[in-house]
C-alpha cells in the first residue's frame, strides 16, 4: 500500500489527522483520527460513492483549521471518469464540521448511494503509542439523523456525537445517504462532529466551568488575524526569514488552547503526541515569543503554578515545590494506569518556571505577576536546594522513583540512551545534567533580582546571589574537563564526570554559568566540526560512542536547542557564531516551508545538501514554531534594561535590511532595525536605531 | 470513613494557610453525596490569615462534589484529586484554582518515604565524594 500524505487540522489541543482524500482508516497505532484532551473520538471517517472509495485530486491546506479536498470516485490508477466529483471542505474549532458536496457533471439525472463509514475506539493517546485493548466497550446509538458513540468505563464518560443537516439513513456504522443529483447541479450535506467530555449531570465538563468551547471559522479567523496584528511586524530583504516567522506565528495560534485552571490561552507542545501542558516546553516557548507574544507568559506560570507538586507521590514523581513535566486528561491518567495527572519527571523545569517569571517582569513590566507568584516561585527555589539534591551534594539530581512508566531522564533530553559517556557507556543514576544546574544557577540570580526588587526580602536576595557565586564556582571546577577542555554532560553518583561532548554546553552559556575565560573555548567547540553540521549544533558530538546523525537526542539537530545556543552566544558576546546559528536556521527552515520540524538529521551539511527531517518529527511543534522568534530577538541584539529596550543588531552577513517594527513590552511599543553588509566576509553588522 | 473525613475538616483551621498562596482567596464548598443525602462542607479561604470551616449555606466560588468514600481516598492520601477529577469519580464547578490550591492540604500516602534518603542509601558515593571533595579544600 502506498503510504499517503497525512494532512492535519487544529485548534488547540482538538486536532484532526486523515489521509489525502479526507479519509480516516482505522489503525491501532497510528495517531489518525479526531482527538481532543487526548483521547481519540473518532477512529474511523471513510467516505465513498456508490461503494467506490475516492481520490484525491487536489487538497487545499487553507488555515491550520480549515482544509479542502478535491476528490473523484476510483484509484488513482484507474482511468478517471469525472462525472462524478466530490467536495470535502471541513474545519475544527472546538468541534468538527464538514460541508460534503457530491457534483453531477453530466446533463441527466444521477441516482448516487453516498456513505460515510464512523466510528470511533476512545484510544487514549497512550493507547496508541502502546496499543492495548479497551477496558470497556463502545456503544453505538442510532438517533433520528444522528450517531452517538458513547465510551463509558466506571464514571469517565466520553461520546463522540455526529449529525447530518441532510436526511441520512444511520446504522451502527455510518451514514448512507441515497442521493438524486440533477443534471449538472450538486448535492450537500453538513456534517458536524461533537466531541463530549462527560462531567456532572452528563453535561460537558466546559459547559459546567464556563470554558470557551466551538468557535466558527469566521472567529477563528478574526481571532488569527487580531493574533497576528497584535504582534511585531517584519519586514526584511530575506524571503525565508520573513515565511519563517509568518509560519511562526500562525504555528503559535493554532497550538493555543485553554487552560482549564485559568481559563486563558497558552500553547500545547506539538502535534500530534503533544497536545497538552509540558512544563519544559511551555516555558521554553514563553521564553522566546517574549518579545513577539508576552500575552501567554502569565497563563502558562499560572497553570504551573496552580499545578505545583506539594507532596511526596512516588508515582508521579512528586515532591513538594516541583513544577509539572506533563498534564493529561485522557483515561490512562484518570485511572492512574499513567502517571500524568500530572507528572513531575523533569528536574529543569522549576528553576526554569524562576528564570520565565523574571524574563517576563523586565520585558512587560508587570510586576502584579512576580508579587502574585512569589508563594510559588520561593517554593521552586527552595525545591533546588532540598528535594532537587538528591545526594545532598549541592547540585540537582534524578532518579525516577517510578521504574514502570516513569521518564529515565528528566533532562530535555529525555530519550533512555541520550546521556552517556563518550566511549557510549550509560551512567548509574541518580544523574547530575549540566544544563540543569546552570538553570539553577541562573534562577538564583534573577530569584534574587525578584526578592530585592518586587518581595522586600533584600536578606533573601543576599542569600541566594551567595549560593549562586559557590555554585558557579563549584560547577567550573567539578564539571570542566581539563583534557578536553570542555564541560562534561553530566555527574555520576561518584561525582565522576560523564564526559560526552553535547548541544547542552550551549545552554550553560545562556544561564551565565560559564566562567568568561572558558566561554570563547565553548563557542569554538559549538561551531566546530564535531558540534556544527552547517544546519545546525548536533545534540551530541560526531566523535561520541552514541553519536547517530538520527538519533533523536544523540546527534540530530534540534531548531529548539539551536536557539537556545544563539542566545548563550550573544549573551557572552559571540555575536559572529550566534549570526552563523541563525542564518543555518533560517536556511533550514526554507526547506520546511517555514515550518522548523521538531528536529532534523546530523548529517553534515555538505553531505545531504538539504536537512533530513527525523522520521516521526511532531510538526508543529511549539518551541519549533520559537525558534526563529528568539534568533530575531539575537541577531537584533534586543534586551530590556531597566524602562527601555537595548537594540544592538548583528546580522549574518548577506542577510541584507531586517525591521522589527512595533516591539511590545514596558516601553510601549519600538521598532528594531538591523542591516548586514552584503559581504561574507563577517564584518560587524551596521546598525541604527 | 466520615470520622476520618470530619477529623480532616475540622483540623484545617488550625493547619492555616501557610501552605497555601496568600493570593489564593475564595470558598470552596465539598459535597459529599451518599445514598440521596448530602453532606456539605465550606471552607472559607477568604480572610488572609485564617481558615474557616463551617457547615452553614453561604456562596461558595467554587464547588467539588464527591462520595465520601472518594473522599476519603484523597484525605488518606490515596489518589491526587486531579486524577479523581479526570476519571470523573469527583466533579468540580466554579473555579478550579481554589480546589488545586485545596489539594495542598491532601497528605502523601502512607508510608511514603523522603526520596533523599533512599537515594542516598543507595548512592552514597555522591556523599562521600562530596565530603572527601570539602575535606581536600578546607
Amino acid at each position: 500500500m502506498a503510504i499517503r500524505k497525512s494532512i492535519s487540522i487544529l485548534d488547540g489541543n482538538t486536532f484532526l489527522v486523515c489521509d489525502d482524500r479526507g479519509d480516516v482508516d482505522p489503525s491501532p497505532s497510528v495517531p489518525t483520527g479526531l482527538f481532543s484532551y487526548d483521547t481519540r473520538f473518532l477512529s474511523t471517517w471513510r467516505l465513498s460513492v456508490n461503494g467506490e472509495r475516492l481520490h484525491a485530486l487536489s487538497v487545499d491546506d487553507i488555515r491550520y483549521y480549515e482544509s479542502r479536498f478535491f476528490l473523484v470516485p476510483g484509484e488513482p490508477t484507474h482511468y478517471v471518469d469525472a462525472t462524478v466529483s466530490v467536495i470535502r471542505d471541513r474545519s475544527i474549532g472546538g468541534s468538527f464540521t464538514e460541508e460534503l458536496s457530491v457534483l453531477n457533471h453530466t446533463d441527466a439525472e444521477m441516482i448516487m448511494t453516498v456513505r460515510i463509514d464512523m466510528g470511533a475506539d476512545f484510544a487514549d493517546i497512550f493507547e496508541i503509542k502502546n496499543p492495548q485493548a479497551k477496558k470497556a466497550p463502545v456503544q453505538a446509538i442510532v438517533e433520528e439523523g444522528r450517531l452517538r458513540l458513547r465510551y463509558r468505563r466506571d464514571h469517565f464518560h466520553r461520546e463522540t456525537v455526529i449529525s447530518s443537516s441532510a436526511p441520512a439513513q444511520v446504522d451502527a456504522e455510518g451514514m448512507t445517504f441515497e442521493v438524486r443529483v440533477p443534471p449538472q447541479s450538486e448535492w450537500q450535506t453538513r456534517l458536524q462532529v461533537r466531541t463530549l467530555v462527560l462531567g456532572a449531570h452528563e453535561r460537558d465538563f466546559r459547559d459546567s466551568m464556563r470554558l470557551r468551547q466551538a468557535r466558527s471559522p469566521d472567529e477563528l479567523d478574526e481571532q488569527l488575524r487580531r493574533w497576528t496584528a497584535a504582534a511585531p511586524r517584519l519586514k526584511c530583504d530575506n524571503a525565508s526569514m520573513a515565511t519563517a516567522y509568518r509560519q511562526s506565528l500562525v504555528d503559535l495560534a493554532a497550538l493555543r488552547y485553554t487552560s482549564i485552571t485559568m481559563a486563558e490561552e497558552l500553547v500545547a507542545a506539538g502535534l500530534p503526541w503533544f497536545m497538552t501542558v509540558f512544563g519544559r516546553d511551555s516555558i521554553f516557548t514563553c521564553l522566546q515569543a517574549l518579545p513577539f507574544t508576552p500575552q501567554l507568559v502569565p497563563a502558562t506560570i499560572g497553570t504551573l503554578a496552580y499545578g505545583q507538586g506539594s507532596r511526596v507521590d512516588d508515582f508521579r514523581d512528586e515532591e513538594p515545590g516541583k513544577i509539572l513535566h506533563e498534564l493529561r486528561y485522557g483515561e490512562s491518567a484518570g485511572f492512574e494506569e499513567q502517571p500524568h495527572s500530572p507528572y513531575y519527571g523533569a528536574s529543569d523545569t522549576t528553576p526554569l518556571f524562576v528564570v520565565l517569571l523574571d524574563e517576563y517582569e523586565r520585558w512587560t513590566g508587570d510586576d502584579t505577576l512576580v508579587r502574585a507568584y512569589e508563594f510559588e516561585a520561593r517554593a521552586a527555589l527552595d525545591w533546588v536546594d532540598t528535594h532537587g539534591d538528591l545526594l545532598g551534594t549541592g547540585y540537582i539530581w534524578y532518579e525516577t522513583r517510578n521504574p514502570d512508566s516513569g521518564l529515565v531522564n528528566q533532562c530535555w533530553k529525555d530519550s533512555p540512551d541520550s546521556i552517556s559517556y563518550r566511549d557510549g557507556r550509560l551512567p548509574p543514576f541518580p544523574r547530575a545534567t549540566c544544563e540543569q544546574q546552570a538553570y539553577a544557577y541562573d534562577a538564583k540570580i534573577r530569584g534574587a533580582r525578584l526578592a530585592r526588587l518586587f518581595w522586600n526580602d533584600p536578606a533573601y536576595a543576599d542569600r541566594l546571589e551567595r549560593e549562586a557565586a559557590d555554585l558557579k564556582a563549584r560547577f567550573n571546577e567539578e564539571f570542566w574537563i581539563a583534557d578536553g577542555e570542555y564541560y562534561a554532560l553530566a555527574l555520576d553518583a561518584e561525582g565522576g564526570q560523564v564526559d560526552a561532548l553535547s548541544s547542552n554546553i550551549g545552554h550553560l552559556l545562556w544561564s551565565g554559568i560559564v566562567e568568561e575565560s572558558r566561554a570563547g573555548r565553548v563557542a569554538e567547540l559549538l561551531l566546530s566540526e564535531r558540534l556544527f553540521s552547517g544546519w545546525g549544533v548536533r545534540t551530541l558530538a560526531t566523535d561520541c560512542a552514541r553519536y547517530n546523525p538520527l538519533g533523536y537526542h544523540v546527534g540530530t539537530v534540534w531548531p529548539f536547542d539551536n536557539s537556545i545556543i544563539a542566545w548563550g552566544l550573544w549573551r557572552y558576546g559571540y555575536r559572529r557564531e550566534a549570526a552563523t546559528i541563525c542564518q543555518a536556521s533560517f536556511d533550514a527552515a526554507e526547506y520546511f516551508h517555514g515550518r522548523l520540524p521538531e528536529a532534523f538529521a546530523g548529517y553534515p551539511r555538505a553531505r545531504t545538501t538539504y536537512p533530513v527531517e527525523y522520521p516521526t518529527a511532531c510538526s508543529p511543534q511549539a518551541w519549533s514554531a520559537g525558534t526563529p522568534l528568539l534568533l530575531l530577538r539575537v541577531i537584533l541584539g534586543l534586551q530590556p534594561h531597566d524602562g527601555h529596550l537595548i537594540i544592538d543588531p548583528a546580522l549574518p552577513p548577506g542577510l541584507g535590511r531586517v525591521e522589527l517594527l512595533d516591539i511590545p513590552g514596558r516601553w510601549g511599543r519600538i521598532d528594531a532595525l538591523g542591516r548586514s553588509r552584503t559581504t561574507t566576509d563577517g564584518s560587524p553588522a551596521e546598525s541604527t536605531d | 470513613m466520615n470520622d476520618e473525613i470530619r477529623a480532616f475538616f475540622v483540623a484545617l483551621p488550625s493547619r492555616g494557610r501557610a501552605m497555601l498562596p496568600p493570593r489564593v482567596r475564595g470558598t470552596l464548598r465539598v459535597d459529599l453525596v451518599n445514598h440521596g443525602s448530602t453532606d456539605h462542607w465550606y471552607v472559607d479561604l477568604t480572610a488572609s490569615d485564617q481558615v474557616v470551616v463551617n457547615r452553614d449555606v453561604v456562596a461558595a466560588d467554587a464547588v467539588l462534589t464527591t462520595t465520601p468514600a472518594v473522599f476519603a481516598r484523597l484525605v488518606r492520601g490515596e489518589s491526587p484529586a486531579t486524577a479523581v477529577l479526570l476519571r470523573n469519580e469527583a466533579t468540580l464547578a466554579g473555579d478550579a484554582r481554589l480546589i488545586l490550591a485545596f489539594r495542598r492540604y491532601f497528605p502523601p500516602a502512607a508510608g511514603t518515604v523522603d526520596p533523599r534518603e533512599s537515594a542516598r542509601r543507595r548512592s552514597p558515593h555522591g556523599q562521600a565524594w562530596r565530603e572527601r571533595r570539602r575535606a581536600g579544600t578546607s
